[in-house]
């Protein structure tokens, strides 16, 4: 090896030297990717693909172990048929969509206060990120608390309104609402942060012109905000959607899924079907089809993706 | 420059945000200190009448919390090693070392970082069950680290991007080798993105809770979120336990989000974000 076998910088510069690409520093790089790729294909890539393999057959545990037998599409036929499952996925579907919107319009106008806030703006910013710390489990448990029918405090203040007090986690709509609020008090902190950050990378000249030329403030955000944060809010919403989309944790310890299975995601059922049912079939074929639809979803998002690598011109 | 006025529409919006984050975290802190009768009291009382700490005795004398905080603690640190570790190599690599097929390794990164993990739980269990892993910290702390891998490998890729190449060169000149490069020359400078990346790996693996719960279900190895979601008996839940326990359990997090937290607005604005 000579000595400029390992010049770091700027590989456009290591490839216009004479003599080509030195050949070291990609094996050097192989060396250090090697062990990330490994760990990630061991333990998530094959899994997944391992699932898709179980979600064809029947999945017999013994006490030594499991055994795989009758390949078949009996276990999809049975999960498309499933009225079960048709309803966790509307919930899925539906949870997800009513979230994100929500987080959304709520998430713009706490950056939108932020942005604007002159004292105290990094105090508020340190508030907002306890929510997002927070373990889900624990806000879950206390908003069981909260939505209590007998001593909740949000069933004590919606009881001075009507005669006699809701039961809130009792009816599919309201039991809807409350995972609602308990997932917006998380997540729009989160949102927030992130448009945020894309608005404070508008320029002020722009705000200037658009004040010269005698826009309002509601014209202006959305002439002139809006449009410019597209590439913030599409990156917020892709990841929220994903997040959304396997949500488990809240309605586990909140409504169990209930009243009934109203309020049962897709992760939920699936979870549900291989380790209380321990029908590993069924329930992998649960949740095949719950990652075949990310990762359908994920496809049409690729372009973002490559937009994101793009940014920064891959090397 | 607009003028500031003691009473502007932002200032009440930001008023209005900060009690609405604020109230159930007091809720949360002030019902772990209300006695028992008076944590089912109508109307609710905004103070206790008479604070006790009866409950925090109860959660950590009488129940485990103890030992699912020390779990937590555990799995947590030791993943967030391990992430740190593999992605500042990986990310060293993909940001500035000649390597073939990085997009495609980019872009399958990013995508399974915000794969769900229900979707590979079983096929997991199933392989810890056959080597004996379930009920054990390796069986979560690996599952852990793979799983946060991809999102801090991006962390630690786009912070080094922004690292000028100068002091590498030097090091070079000097006749350094790679690895020593990167532990002597790289590290110190890349600490914010390894803070970053730390942050953000030990509040998720610290917070996970569906491999927890179908992994490590046995008491002695439950971490906080599975403990807190089983605790109870069948027809009452004891609310003032778990939110002593649950006080105690996210002073951690909550401290080292605070600390840190120039670090995690950094890594939740660099673009690609998991939650």
């Amino acid at each position: 090896m000579t000595a400029h076998a390992w010049p770091p910088g700027r590989t456009r510069a290591a490839r216009t030297r004479p003599g080509g690409r030195p050949p070291r520093r990609s094996r050097v790089a192989w060396w250090y990717t090697a062990p990330t790729l490994l760990v990630v294909a061991l333990v998530t890539i094959f899994p997944i693909g391992f699932s898709v393999v179980m979600s064809f057959s029947r999945v017999e545990l013994s006490s030594s172990g499991f055994s795989f037998t009758d390949w078949s599409t009996d276990n999809y036929a049975a999960v498309l048929q499933s009225p079960v499952w048709r309803e966790a996925l509307v919930f899925t579907v539906l949870y997800t969509l009513v979230s994100v919107a929500v987080e959304l319009v709520l998430g713009v106008l706490v950056a939108l206060v932020l942005e604007r806030l002159t004292a105290a703006r990094g105090w508020l910013m340190a508030l907002l990120l306890i929510p997002w710390a927070m373990i889900t489990v624990i806000s879950a448990q206390l908003w069981s608390y909260i939505f209590n029918s007998a001593y909740g405090a949000a069933s004590w203040l919606l009881g001075l309104f009507t005669d006699e007090p809701p039961v809130i986690l009792g009816t599919p709509a309201s039991a809807f609402s409350a995972i609602l609020v308990a997932d917006v008090w998380k997540t729009t902190p989160f949102v927030a942060i992130i448009v945020l950050a894309g608005l404070v990378t508008i320029d002020r000249s722009v705000y200037e012109a658009a004040e010269m030329d005698g826009s309002g403030p509601w014209s202006t955000f959305w002439r002139i905000t809006l449009p410019l944060l597209r590439t913030t809010l599409a990156i917020a919403v892709l990841f929220r959607v994903l997040q959304a989309f396997g949500i488990f944790d809240l309605p586990f310890v909140l409504t169990s899924g209930g009243p009934g299975t109203s309020t049962q995601p897709l992760a939920l059922l699936g979870w549900r079907v291989m380790f209380q049912n321990l029908n590993m079939g069924a329930g992998a074929a649960v949740a095949a089809s719950t990652a075949l639809i990310v990762f359908l979803a994920c496809l049409l998002c690729l372009r973002a993706f490559r937009a994101q690598v793009g940014e920064e011109e891959v090397r | 420059m607009r003028r500031r006025r003691v009473f502007s529409p932002v200032h009440l919006g930001a008023f209005v945000i900060a009690l609405l984050v604020a109230l159930p975290l007091y809720w949360l802190a002030v019902s772990s200190l209300k006695p028992g009768a008076e944590l089912g009291s109508l109307p609710p009382r905004l103070w206790p009448q008479n604070p006790t700490t009866e409950h925090y005795t109860e959660a950590f004398a009488d129940y485990n919390f103890a030992r699912y905080m020390l779990n937590s603690l555990l799995v947590a640190t030791v993943s967030t090693a391990g992430v740190l570790a593999l992605s500042l190599f990986s990310g060293y690599a993909l940001a500035r070392l000649p390597m073939r097929g990085k997009r495609p390794i980019l872009v399958g990164l990013l995508m399974i970082s915000v794969f769900p993990t229900v979707s590979v739980i079983t096929p997991l269990y199933l392989i810890e069950r056959e080597i004996g892993w379930l009920n054990s910290y390796q069986g979560l702390i690996v599952p852990y680290i793979a799983f946060h891998l991809p999102f801090a490998v991006w962390i630690m890729r786009n912070y080094l991007l922004r690292i000028p190449a100068e002091m590498e060169e030097s090091a070079t000149v000097d006749g350094a080798g790679p690895t020593r490069t990167v532990l002597q020359i790289i590290v110190p400078q890349a600490l914010p993105g390894l803070f970053t990346a730390g942050v953000f790996t030990f509040t998720a693996t610290y917070t996970e809770f569906l491999m927890a719960l179908t992994f490590n279900s046995e008491d002695a190895f439950r971490t906080v979120p599975v403990g807190v979601a089983l605790f109870g008996a069948e027809f009452e839940v004891p609310y003032g336990t778990i939110f002593a326990g649950s006080m105690a359990a996210i002073l951690p997090v909550v401290i080292l989000v605070l600390v840190f937290r120039r670090a995690v607005v950094s890594g939740l604005t660099s673009g690609a974000v998991k939650g």
